[in-house]
């Protein structure tokens, strides 16, 4: 997943903030992980700026899938 | 257990009981206090503090604080606090803040270690700042908005993986 990702981080520089958390190492990630009640890895969540979530989507994913869900942010 | 004996337990007791009291009260005193002498403070005591010009310390990696941070705020990862904090004054107040308050309160557990006297720590993180935010030194300032604050005012993408 993780060439997809660092991928896509370049092809949205500046327009999407890319915050990635190893659930294992970090507490915050957990943390955060159940904030979003997030209980399997990986779990990518898309919040829009107002704060709302946009998208939340669980297991193996393609690029496609993430780029529709990154288009979709607002 | 004749008389007198009964009588200096009961003194005894009496005064244990008044030092029980009296460190009670103290310790109560000190967590409601307005403006806390050191430990944990919401974003209104944080930005109180900041106008005061107490140095602001963010424990996250370099990508999350480019991603956005608190105005004036100077990075210094977590595992690089020990480093860096010999070059400081324990004198002086310092408050760290991270994503959510778990990495700030272990650096406030290695900043008292190593003898800072007065040690904030944020403990709601950025994510739940709601004063300036700023993406680079001297970049563009987004106004306070909750989680998106950490990232500037952008959307976020989050992944939470784990390497199996």
């Amino acid at each position: 997943m993780k060439p997809v990702v660092d991928g896509l981080k370049k092809q949205y520089e500046g327009k999407v903030a890319f915050l990635l958390y190893d659930v294992e190492k970090s507490k915050e990630g957990a943390q955060l992980a159940q904030q979003f009640g997030a209980q399997f890895v990986p779990t990518f969540v898309f919040v829009n700026t107002d704060g709302s979530t946009s998208d939340q989507i669980v297991g193996e994913v393609t690029e496609a899938q993430l780029t529709k869900a990154l288009d979709k942010l607002k | 257990m004749d008389r007198r004996t009964a009588v200096s337990v009961s003194r005894w007791l009496t005064f244990v009981l008044a030092a029980v009291a009296v460190v009670g009260v103290l310790t109560m005193t000190g967590c409601n206090s307005a403006m806390p002498t050191a430990g944990n403070v919401d974003n209104k005591t944080a930005k109180a503090l900041a106008d005061k010009g107490v140095r602001f310390v963010d424990v996250r990696t370099p990508s999350e604080f480019d991603a956005g941070h608190v105005r004036g705020a100077e990075n210094v990862p977590l595992d690089q606090l020990p480093t860096a904090l010999t070059a400081w004054d324990p004198a002086k107040p310092v408050l760290v803040y991270c994503a959510t308050g778990a990495r700030s309160a272990e650096a406030m557990t290695i900043l008292t270690g190593a003898g800072f006297k007065t040690v904030y720590n944020l403990t709601q993180g950025i994510v739940a700042w709601d004063g300036e935010v700023t993406t680079a030194p001297g970049g563009a300032v987004a106004a306070g908005g909750g989680i998106n604050a950490a990232a500037g005012g952008l959307p976020i993408m989050y992944e939470f993986y784990t390497d199996w």
